[in-house]
């Protein structure tokens, strides 16, 4: 048979171990780093319900807006710049455009207008980019990122009317978006609605999920055994069990079954209740964030379980993964981190990317 | 007390890099039926893609179980048809994909399977942003 056909996409899986108060310890830049989150995941074995500490910073998760239309020169209004943008803190991803198929535009938090576009539009565009990392064979795909905080870009500078001039006329970019915000302050505040009051807009709330799972086969795990090699599974059983809980899949493999073979890893544990809760929505890392501190302090007090899970997944269609690495979609736009929190305050941290990714960081 | 201090210890910094070592590709499909009141049990299922593989790629390759598995995963929305999740080994993925694809009739009735996402980590078929859907 031809040899090609057993050929797949490359993943990459990378799994650190360390704890939260290494000095050295990395987990709030990854966090901080992963800007655009569409879906958060909590697992703890043993828990009925939602305490009411993780609760409370669930449902103070900031809200979103989804403005209609907008066209992408308007990132670059004098006053929205200096009001909104410059202080950092804004996310604006374009929504329901597929990065490998339409032009995407995304605003990250550090001022960088990414706009990943076809080559038409970026040959009409005029503006300086770079090939996509994985174009097949021929540029199909270009980047190009304009720092806005650069001195070039400076409202009134050639550059800024230049950029300014093809975004509003020649190729005149405009998406739906996704907007959220972080810190709010006055001004900012004004200009913000200031620049929703000129587009049909919605603000959103995050949409949070929570049930209980009954009798659960559970991995035991073991934080110095990352792994997997005596007291914990290896990491690529313990995500697989992950994503069972998540998508609902029978972990019992009951003798009828002979369609599903699917069975929890060893070593494991059955255990009587286990809470799963997700948040779904355009979700900023310093809410993430929040959540974490907060599920560090799950353990404060004694608990039934060693370890708790907090899974984290990116927007497919985000141009970038982690800071500025080019995120693409091949046959998968995965972009994923998940952490397993430990009871001294370790911590396994696994980060999985698709073929079109580079290695995370 | 010297046992409990050593496991009490902070882990120290591993980092594992793995590349391409997921041994199965995870596949998230739903079914389309001419007669949308029909409905197929998990075995029928299983059999109408084992004959989408075998019409495709033919009795002597691929379609052994030994050396082909794929397998369905049973979840609770599974009698709905919504969503469907099949497992199978790194190699088969091209082929199962293309005999999913290519499979057009269940007994004289149209039908076709859509291939909604696919991954080779299980845990990204729950975080789909594609269906994020906001009014």
């Amino acid at each position: 048979m031809y040899p090609e056909l057993d050929k797949c996409p490359r993943s990459l899986l990378v799994c650190e171990k360390s704890n939260f108060e290494h000095e050295k310890s990395r987990h709030d830049t990854h966090v901080s780093k992963h800007y655009f989150n569409h879906k958060v995941s909590v697992v703890i074995p043993e828990c009925g319900a939602l305490p009411s500490r993780l609760a409370s910073v669930i449902n103070n998760f900031s809200k979103y807006f989804l403005v209609m239309n907008l066209p992408v020169y308007e990132f670059l209004d004098k006053d929205f710049l200096k009001n909104v943008v410059w202080n950092g803190a804004l996310y604006a991803l374009s929504y329901r455009t597929s990065i490998d198929q339409d032009n995407t535009i995304a605003l990250l938090p550090n001022s960088q207008l990414i706009l990943s576009v076809d080559k038409d539009t970026y040959e009409q565009l005029g503006l300086e980019g770079k090939p996509s990392q994985y174009n097949h064979r021929q540029p199909m795909r270009y980047v190009v990122t304009i720092d806005l905080t650069d001195k070039s870009m400076a409202p009134g500078g050639k550059r800024y009317q230049r950029v300014l001039s093809s975004l509003k006329e020649r190729v005149p970019l405009k998406s739906d978006f996704l907007l959220g915000r972080h810190n709010s302050g006055t001004d900012g505040d004004r200009a913000l609605q200031s620049l929703l009051s000129r587009y049909q807009w919605k603000e959103h709330r995050p949409v949070v999920s929570s049930h209980t799972l009954k009798d659960l086969p559970c991995p035991s795990l073991h934080a110095l055994d990352l792994r997997g090699d005596q007291r914990s599974c290896d990491p690529h059983s313990f995500l697989e069990w992950l994503g069972a809980v998540s998508a609902g899949v029978s972990c019992d493999n009951t003798a009828a079954s002979f369609l599903s073979t699917y069975v929890c890893p060893e070593p494991q544990t059955l255990v009587s209740q286990a809470l799963h809760c997700t948040v779904s929505g355009l979700l900023l890392p310093e809410d993430i964030y929040s959540l974490l501190q907060e599920l560090r302090r799950y353990f404060d007090e004694p608990k039934f379980t060693s370890w708790l899970s907090l899974t984290v997944h990116g927007f497919m269609d985000s141009p970038v993964s982690w800071g500025d690495a080019e995120h693409g979609f091949h046959k998968g736009g995965e972009n994923f981190y998940n952490l397993v929190l430990f009871k001294n305050q370790d911590y396994w941290l696994h980060m999985g990317t698709g073929s079109h990714d580079r290695c995370p960081p | 007390m010297r046992r409990a201090h050593i496991q009490d210890q902070p882990a120290t910094y591993e980092r594992l890099v793995y590349k391409n070592t997921s041994l199965y590709h995870y596949m998230r499909i739903s079914l389309q039926l001419e007669n949308e009141s029909t409905r197929l049990s998990a075995a029928q299922l299983k059999q109408l893609i084992c004959s989408g593989l075998r019409d495709l790629y033919g009795e002597s390759n691929v379609l052994q179980t030994s050396d082909f598995p794929f397998y369905l995963l049973s979840n609770q929305t599974f009698p709905l048809f919504r969503s469907l999740f099949l497992f199978v080994s790194f190699s088969g993925l091209v082929k199962l994909w293309s005999a999913l694809t290519l499979l057009g009739s269940y007994q004289n009735e149209l039908c076709s399977f859509r291939v909604t996402q696919v991954s080779p980590f299980l845990l990204t078929l729950s975080g789909n942003s594609r269906e994020l859907e906001l009014d």
